[in-house]
């Protein structure tokens, strides 16, 4: 094994290889730092230019841009509020209070190294336990999956603010408005117009419910020192706040991994489990959500530790976990490369030289991250009452061209005007939109859990996974009512 | 300044029931329909948004009595210029004015003319008066480089207005 990686090194540790991964990784970075662009567009729009390269070169350049994107999605989240992606909104929670006090350059910092770290764990992971991971998400069934998307919903209560009652409220809202469009069954719920019919897209709720109440905020209450640029403060994160966030990075990392083995689930999901974890745990846990360094970690460790970590599938078992490993399945087969377990026997050599180049990313992850932060950390020095509507003028453009679509324009303008409402109500952004992405999923794994069980809710509790699951919802539900009734006492106090 | 608006937690509460209520009781039974045949055991397409709605007005009772029994949770004072509620009453009619009028302006005047509008209508309105000539820029030359780049880019095609088509955009 050790003459074949060394191998694959010398091969894969050419100038040419190299330029193309760190093109792909600069690509990703600004194409997730800008809001609307995601990385499933970056990696669709390179996958022409793989066909005129090699096979492993070319699916290089397409982990490149996905890593990228995915760490990008972090500094639109810590700089202005709009997470570039999903799976950057729990970012966004303590990243943009750190900016507004100045510490936008720790902040960015703090998701770098966490998000290398995440990220090399993951790649570690894909090459030592590809194997059992696979089988791991290959028992993965309906019920499992329902029990899994239930606990991690239990992140609810960690971005809930000051009120549960309303968190969980918020969270309701946005599972209600998830089931709008076609089920699994071919019924059409809440089409009131022929575009409801395909449902609401992530990324217009996303961004309206987190950015554009931010321009609303500013035209209607006109807070002090609006058009003051903001301070970029102290830039470094010390040895002592990395090894406080330590234990969330790995953790998260170890989550990302995991929840990335299991195809359909992703780095959103496995961003918000890790934040609820690293709450309920962290010693600081009352600060999340107001600007912890710790905060940030979890989430950007767990979203980024996802990202190798669904190549396990793809690569394993031939199974895409997600749409951008969709159009990585695609450039494989255009190569003529099969992945599943053949392609270990036929192609082992393209196998470790891709292992190879994906430890590689991560150092030029790191290389690309702090190249760019101080380039994007003069954001800040924008006034707000400048940076804001470009914020809304960016979010237009970006919107439209994912789909060429007025309706997604339109739901991105409501979504702002709601989330105001509910910041008004005191209703938390966060647990909604949690919802929101984990909705689908909850609702489809349970539809199908009780039609295979003949509807018997005992499915749910059928396998040691949904027992574990089950045991762990109880506990953290358990735990939150506590901390709730000790805060309650602690106010009445 | 702080300004210490009072959500009213008990209209809070009931605003809550009332949205699931009319969500459980009037837009399920007619906009979620059940198909005639559904194979085996399958739950039908309203049981999800049916259960979601009938916890959300159990949480809108909780919150309401909560409320009266004033077992509310602190709220964050909001910052603002001192304004009054009906000056922020009007700030905030005056953005919904605009974001609907940039979407009744697309099919007239297109994409491009609509966004710059809006921009610079988000300038004026957040009160930025001191840097114009930059914020002018922004509101002009903005969509310009972004409906370029998009369109070079991505080849997406922005929509046209039915006034400015003559004029390319």
């Amino acid at each position: 094994m050790l003459t074949e990686i060394l191998s694959a090194f010398q091969a894969v540790a050419t100038w040419q290889n190299l330029l193309i991964m760190t093109a792909g990784i600069w690509g990703g970075v600004i194409v997730g730092a800008i809001p609307g662009m995601t990385g499933t567009m970056a990696v669709t729009l390179a996958l022409p230019f793989t066909f005129y390269m090699a096979p492993v070169p070319s699916i290089l350049l397409l982990v490149a841009l996905y890593k990228g994107s995915t760490y990008g999605g972090s500094v639109s989240a810590i700089l202005i509020k709009t997470p570039g992606t999903a799976s950057a909104a729990c970012t966004a929670l303590d990243g943009y209070p750190l900016a507004q006090q100045g510490k936008a350059g720790k902040a960015l910092n703090m998701a770098l190294y966490s998000s290398v770290t995440g990220d090399f764990i993951s790649n570690l992971s894909l090459i030592f336990l590809a194997a059992p991971l696979a089988i791991l998400a290959l028992r993965v069934g309906p019920p499992e999956y329902f029990m899994l998307m239930l606990f991690a919903l239990s992140t609810v209560a960690g971005v809930s603010g000051n009120s549960l009652l309303l968190g969980v409220v918020s969270a309701s809202l946005g599972l209600l408005l998830a089931t709008a469009g076609e089920d699994l069954y071919g019924s059409f719920r809440f089409a009131f117009t022929d575009d409801m019919q395909a449902g609401l897209s992530v990324a217009p709720v996303l961004i309206g419910l987190f950015a554009l109440p931010e321009l609303i905020k500013l035209i209607v209450f006109r807070a002090a020192n609006r058009d003051v640029a903001a301070k970029l403060g102290d830039q470094q994160v010390t040895r002592a706040e990395f090894m406080g966030s330590l234990k969330s990075i790995l953790r998260g990392s170890g989550i990302g991994v995991i929840m990335g083995a299991i195809p359909g689930i992703g780095p959103s999901a496995a961003a918000f489990f890790s934040y609820g974890e690293a709450q309920r745990s962290s010693k600081n846990g009352e600060n999340f959500g107001k600007g912890e360094l710790e905060g940030i970690a979890a989430s950007e460790s767990a979203n980024n530790g996802a990202c190798g970590a669904t190549m396990i599938p793809l690569l394993a078992l031939g199974v895409p976990g997600d749409v951008i490993t969709g159009v990585m399945l695609g450039a494989f087969m255009i190569q003529g490369l099969t992945p599943g377990p053949l392609l270990f026997q036929t192609n082992i050599h393209e196998v470790y030289m891709l292992f190879i180049g994906m430890l590689m990313s991560s150092v030029l992850l790191f290389g690309a991250g702090k190249m760019t932060m101080r380039m994007f950390s003069y954001v800040s020095h924008i006034p707000q009452t400048l940076l804001t509507p470009v914020v809304l003028l960016l979010c237009l453009f970006g919107i439209y061209s994912i789909s060429s679509s007025m309706f997604d324009v339109t739901i991105l303008l409501i979504m702002g005007v709601v989330g105001f409402l509910m910041f008004l109500m005191n209703i938390p952004a966060a647990p909604f939109l949690i919802a929101f992405i984990l909705g689908p999923m909850i609702e489809e794994n349970l539809r199908r859990a009780l039609a295979i069980s003949r509807g018997d809710p005992m499915v749910l509790l059928s396998s040691p996974i949904t027992w574990i699951f089950a045991v762990l919802i109880v506990f953290v539900v358990g735990l939150t009512i506590r901390r709730e009734i000790s805060k309650s006492k602690t106010r009445k106090a | 300044m702080n300004f210490n608006i009072n959500r009213g937690p008990l209209l809070r509460g009931v605003a809550i029931v009332v949205f699931f209520a009319f969500v459980a009781l009037v837009l399920i039974p007619a906009y979620v329909p059940r198909p005639a045949f559904i194979p085996g055991f399958a739950p039908p397409p309203d049981m999800w948004p049916r259960t979601v709605s009938i916890t959300g007005i159990v949480l809108g009772l909780v919150v309401i009595v909560g409320a009266l029994t004033g077992r509310v949770a602190p709220q964050d004072p909001i910052d603002t210029d001192g304004g009054s509620s009906k000056t922020h009453l009007m700030r905030f009619a005056a953005v919904v004015l605009c974001f609907a009028g940039f979407i009744v302006l697309v099919p007239y005047i297109g994409f491009l003319l609509s966004t710059a509008l809006l921009t610079g209508a988000a300038i004026y309105l957040a009160g930025e008066r001191r840097h114009w000539i930059l914020a002018l820029a922004i509101s002009l030359l903005g969509p310009v480089l972004l409906i370029s780049f998009f369109s070079s880019v991505l080849g997406t095609q922005f929509p046209m207005g039915a006034l400015t088509k003559p004029f390319g955009f």
